[in-house]
């Protein structure tokens, strides 16, 4: 009989059973998948603000000058240009040109560098950058001791403003910051993966439980709400981000995954970049799209495409969308049938649904 | 929510209320709260006819598919118009408005066997709950 492994847990577990959490397995961490609801939590974030632990995700904290080459000549988007202050969204990938892993980089000062991996991937990167570590480059793995916790909506910084020590208001999206929050040595930036204003606040476990519990407690009577990772999916995919693992994987690459905008090629070079170079242009690959239907059951993982009755992809996220109003879903389909506005079927428990192919993302917010 | 009196249920979570010869059926509190917010159910068509346990549809939530069986076996005689537009009916009402169809049922006493009432059905709960 195998024994089941036991999930770690984060700093805020045991404020998430105390909120009343369903807490599920994720990335080798026992993680809120719902509170109140997620249909409830999405509603919160749309329109004033959510609260979530991504304390499950690993923060790589690299340090010394030769960080940025180092990091260069393993990723598809620039990281030498960036300047202290900055994050940058950026892939990790293979000799193939698919991916390790998506994150964000964060250039906290000249030579001090915050990279935050996706928890499912933590062991992979983990084996796969350490040895790689070049002389010079101090790296230090967080993974589970230290907390992040995301503020994500419209009132994300009337919420953040008066526990922070530094001027969060005038940040401009995706800048970093080092300050105090509630007193405590945390860093700040204004990253999400929502689709809405947002900040992520990195700071040591010890002082988490008591930031979390302050920023609820003050925006609770404004309708902030505690959101799990239910409602995360749901917002990511409505934002047409994608999750590692679905729209982009080790087979997937960031072109096929609609990233090329992350893809440089007038840098140095990086694990796949003549691949991804020719593939890009060759224009022939199988790519992902949106989908969606009205009418129907939602569409799902797995889900058979059909384009011209000929199966042609399958569902790789999908959910019923309340922002949309629709069921969604992402499609890695033939270039075929990837035109917005191709007619598609999607094949649920043996019947076809008449569904579209649009672009992403299916939901931007107002600026 | 204890338990309703005057229901039978089964283990899959389905409660039916019994009228003369015909049944009305519908899932439990306890089910639609494991489900969560639910998003689109899929009901027998009238006239279909099921056997006792045997799958009725689906109940899907934001992120799952739940198979749907049916307490009682008959003809189906009513579903109800209310649920294709509101499917969050089923989480507000479980038990009243939330109901999901009618069964004729021609041997009840001979199903009774398959069925629990609410006692053994709140044990059945409780010991679900870990």
């Amino acid at each position: 009989m195998m024994n089941e492994s036991v999930e770690r847990r984060t700093v805020l577990h045991d404020e998430h059973l105390a909120l009343g959490a369903r807490m599920v397995p994720f990335g080798g961490f026992s993680m809120p998948v719902q509170y109140e609801g997620i249909l409830k939590e999405h509603e919160a974030v749309r329109k004033r603000a959510g609260l979530f632990d991504l304390s499950h995700m690993a923060q790589y904290f690299f340090t010394g000058a030769g960080v940025a080459e180092w990091l260069d000549g393993l990723t598809v988007n620039k990281v030498a240009t960036m300047k202290p202050g900055q994050a940058r969204y950026n892939i990790f990938t293979n000799e193939q040109g698919g991916a390790h892993d998506d994150v964000i980089v964060y250039r906290l000062d000249d030579l001090r560098w915050m990279v935050v991996v996706n928890a499912g991937n933590a062991v992979k990167m983990l084996g796969y950058l350490t040895p790689r570590v070049p002389a010079g480059v101090e790296f230090v793995s967080k993974h589970g001791g230290n907390a992040n916790i995301a503020i994500q909506g419209p009132l994300s910084e009337r919420l953040l403003a008066p526990v922070a020590g530094a001027d969060v208001a005038s940040m401009k999206y995706y800048a970093c910051l080092e300050c105090a929050v509630d007193g405590v040595p945390a860093i700040v930036a204004r990253t999400g993966y929502t689709g809405e204003d947002g900040f992520e606040i990195f700071v040591e476990g010890e002082a988490a439980p008591r930031i979390w519990r302050k920023l609820l407690a003050a925006g609770t009577a404004e309708g902030v709400r505690p959101c799990g990772l239910g409602a995360r999916d749901l917002l990511r995919l409505e934002a047409g981000m994608p999750l590692y693992g679905h729209e982009l994987t080790e087979e997937i690459t960031p072109i096929q995954a609609g990233l090329a905008w992350v893809v440089k090629f007038d840098k140095a070079a990086f694990p796949g970049k003549e691949m991804l170079r020719r593939q890009a242009e060759a224009d022939q690959y199988a790519r992902i799209v949106g989908v969606t239907s009205v009418e129907g059951p939602p569409i799902r993982e797995g889900y058979v495409v059909k384009y011209e009755e000929m199966p042609m992809g399958e569902i790789r996220s999908g959910a019923p969308s309340p922002t949309v109003g629709a069921n969604i879903g992402t499609a890695l389909v033939a270039k075929a049938a990837a035109a917005p506005g191709t007619r598609v079927t999607v094949e649920i428990r043996a019947r076809e649904y008449p569904a579209e192919v649009v672009a992403l993302p299916f939901y931007k917010r107002e600026k | 929510m204890a338990q309703p009196q005057g229901l039978l249920y089964s283990k899959d979570h389905e409660w039916a209320k019994v009228d003369g010869d015909v049944a009305t059926v519908g899932i439990t509190d306890y089910a639609q709260q494991s489900l969560g917010d639910i998003v689109f159910v899929e009901l027998p068509r009238a006239g279909a006819k099921l056997e006792q346990g045997a799958n009725a549809g689906v109940v899907e939530s934001v992120k799952a598919v739940s198979d749907l069986f049916t307490p009682v076996g008959g003809e189906i005689v009513e579903v109800n118009p209310a649920i294709e537009g509101d499917p969050g009916l089923v989480n507000r009402d479980p038990f009243g408005e939330g109901w999901m169809f009618k069964v004729k049922v021609a041997d009840l006493a001979a199903q009774r066997g398959n069925l629990l009432d609410s006692a053994a059905y709140e044990k059945l709960v409780q010991e679900s709950d870990h």
